[in-house]
C-alpha cells in the first residue's frame, strides 16, 4: 500500500458558508435564463478563464437554452512562477478558435481588483469579436482598481477570503460545492 | 516604470510591480494637492497620492500602517475629496494590501510589507501557514504553495540603513522639514 498523506477534509477549513450550494444553483439558473433571453436568436461563445471559473461555466452553459460554444483561456497570475521571468502577464493557454465576428461572453468566477479582466478585455477586443460581455459569479468591489462593467453578476460579496466552487487557496478547495470563507488561521502569518 | 521610481515604502514598489505586470500605466506621486492654507494664503498642508493611473484617471494611496495610525491619512483624504470632488482616489489600507498579497500567493510579503516594518527592514521570508493543512507533496511543488518564496528585490527602494535611529514615515519627514523651514524663515 502506498503512503497516504492525510489531508483534512476541505470543508473542515471553512469558517462560514457564504453562499450555499442551493443559492448557487438558483443564481446560475437565473443567470442562464437572463443570458438566453438577451442573446435570443443568436449563438454565444463563452470564454472561461482557467481554473477558477470552470465549475461556474460548466453549470452556466447547461442553464442556457441558446446555441453555445465554449473556449478556455489561462493567463499567468502575478506572484506565480512566471512573474520573475518576464514581469508581464503571459497567455498560458490561448483561445482554440477565432472569435472574430462572434458574440463573446467572458465567464469569470470572481472580480476583485479587475486587473486580470482588464488585461483580458484588451486582449480579446484585439481579436475583433462582434461583442464582448462579462458574466461573473462573484464581485468583490472592496479592492477594485479597474472599474469593470459586469453585465451579468451573481453575488456581491464582502471583503473575505473565499474558496470553493472553483475558487482556490494554494490550488485546494476548488471542489467544494459551496462558497465559504476560509478560516483565518490557515492563511494568516504568525 | 518600476526601475525609475523611488518609493518611500516597499508596498509601493510591490504595487508598481503588480501594475507593470498587468500592463497598467502609472506615475508615482505626480501631483501634490494643497489641502490646508494659513490666513496668509500659504499652503501649510498638502497631499501627494502615491500613484496616478492615467488610463483609468485614478489616484491610489497606499496606507499600510496599522489601522490605528491611519486616522491622519483618512482626514487628509476626506479633505482632498471635499476640495477636489472630481478627483477619483482609491485608498488601500494595510488589510487590503495584505489581502492582495494573499491573493497573489505572496504570503511572505503579506506579512513583511506592513507598516513600519516595510520601511526599515529587508523583506523577511516566512512560510505560509498553509503547510499545516495541505499534503507534504504540495510543499515541493512550484508556485504559491511551494517552498520559501524569493522575495522580489525592491527596485530603487531605500537601501538598508546602518543607522541606529529608525526611519520615520514620509509624512513625519515632511512635517519635520516644514517645521525646520518655518523655524529658519522666522529666525
Amino acid at each position: 500500500m502506498s503512503d497516504v498523506i492525510r489531508v483534512a477534509p476541505p470543508s473542515a477549513d471553512i469558517g462560514e458558508v457564504l453562499i450555499s450550494e442551493e443559492q448557487i444553483r438558483l443564481k446560475v439558473a437565473e443567470l442562464g435564463e437572463r443570458i438566453s433571453a438577451d442573446y435570443e436568436g443568436r449563438a454565444v461563445t463563452l470564454v472561461s478563464v482557467l481554473k477558477g471559473a470552470l465549475p461556474f461555466m460548466a453549470d452556466l452553459m447547461r442553464a442556457m437554452r441558446i446555441p453555445v460554444q465554449i473556449d478556455l483561456m489561462e493567463v499567468s497570475s502575478y506572484g506565480g512562477t512566471t512573474t520573475e521571468s518576464t514581469g508581464l502577464v503571459r497567455i498560458l493557454k490561448d483561445l482554440s478558435s477565432s472569435i472574430a465576428g462572434k458574440d463573446v461572453l467572458i465567464v469569470e468566477d470572481i472580480i476583485d481588483t479587475g486587473l486580470t479582466l482588464n488585461y483580458l478585455l484588451r486582449y480579446l477586443r484585439g481579436k475583433n469579436p462582434n461583442s464582448i460581455k462579462i458574466c461573473a459569479l462573484l464581485d468583490k468591489p472592496a479592492r477594485r482598481l479597474v472599474e469593470i462593467n459586469i453585465d451579468y453578476l451573481g453575488f456581491t460579496i464582502p471583503d473575505e477570503f473565499v474558496v470553493g466552487y472553483g475558487l482556490d487557496f494554494g490550488e485546494y478547495y476548488r471542489n467544494l460545492p459551496f462558497i465559504g470563507v476560509l478560516r483565518r488561521e490557515l492563511y494568516e502569518t504568525q | 516604470m518600476t526601475e525609475q521610481a523611488r518609493f518611500a515604502h516597499a508596498s509601493e514598489a510591490e504595487l508598481a510591480r503588480i501594475l507593470d505586470y498587468y500592463g497598467v500605466a502609472w506615475d508615482y506621486e505626480p501631483r501634490t494637492f494643497p489641502i490646508l492654507w494659513n490666513t496668509d494664503g500659504k499652503v501649510i498642508e498638502s497631499f501627494s497620492p502615491d500613484f496616478y493611473l492615467p488610463e483609468l484617471d485614478l489616484y491610489v494611496e497606499l496606507t499600510t500602517l496599522k489601522q490605528s495610525l491611519v486616522r491622519r491619512k483618512n482626514r487628509k483624504l476626506r479633505r482632498l475629496r471635499e476640495l477636489y470632488p472630481d478627483i477619483k482616489i482609491k485608498l488601500f489600507y494595510g488589510k487590503d494590501f495584505r489581502a492582495l498579497m494573499l491573493k497573489y500567493g505572496r504570503f511572505d510579503l503579506a506579512a513583511s510589507l506592513s507598516g513600519l516594518e516595510g520601511q526599515i527592514t529587508p523583506l523577511s521570508v516566512r512560510q505560509p501557514k498553509l503547510a499545516l493543512t495541505v499534503p507534504a507533496v504540495a510543499a515541493s511543488a512550484d508556485g504559491p504553495t511551494g517552498a520559501a518564496f524569493e522575495a522580489a528585490p525592491i527596485v530603487a527602494a531605500r537601501a538598508p540603513s546602518t543607522r541606529s535611529r529608525p526611519r520615520v514615515s514620509r509624512g513625519s519627514r515632511r512635517r519635520r522639514g516644514r517645521r525646520a523651514f518655518l523655524a529658519a524663515r522666522n529666525s
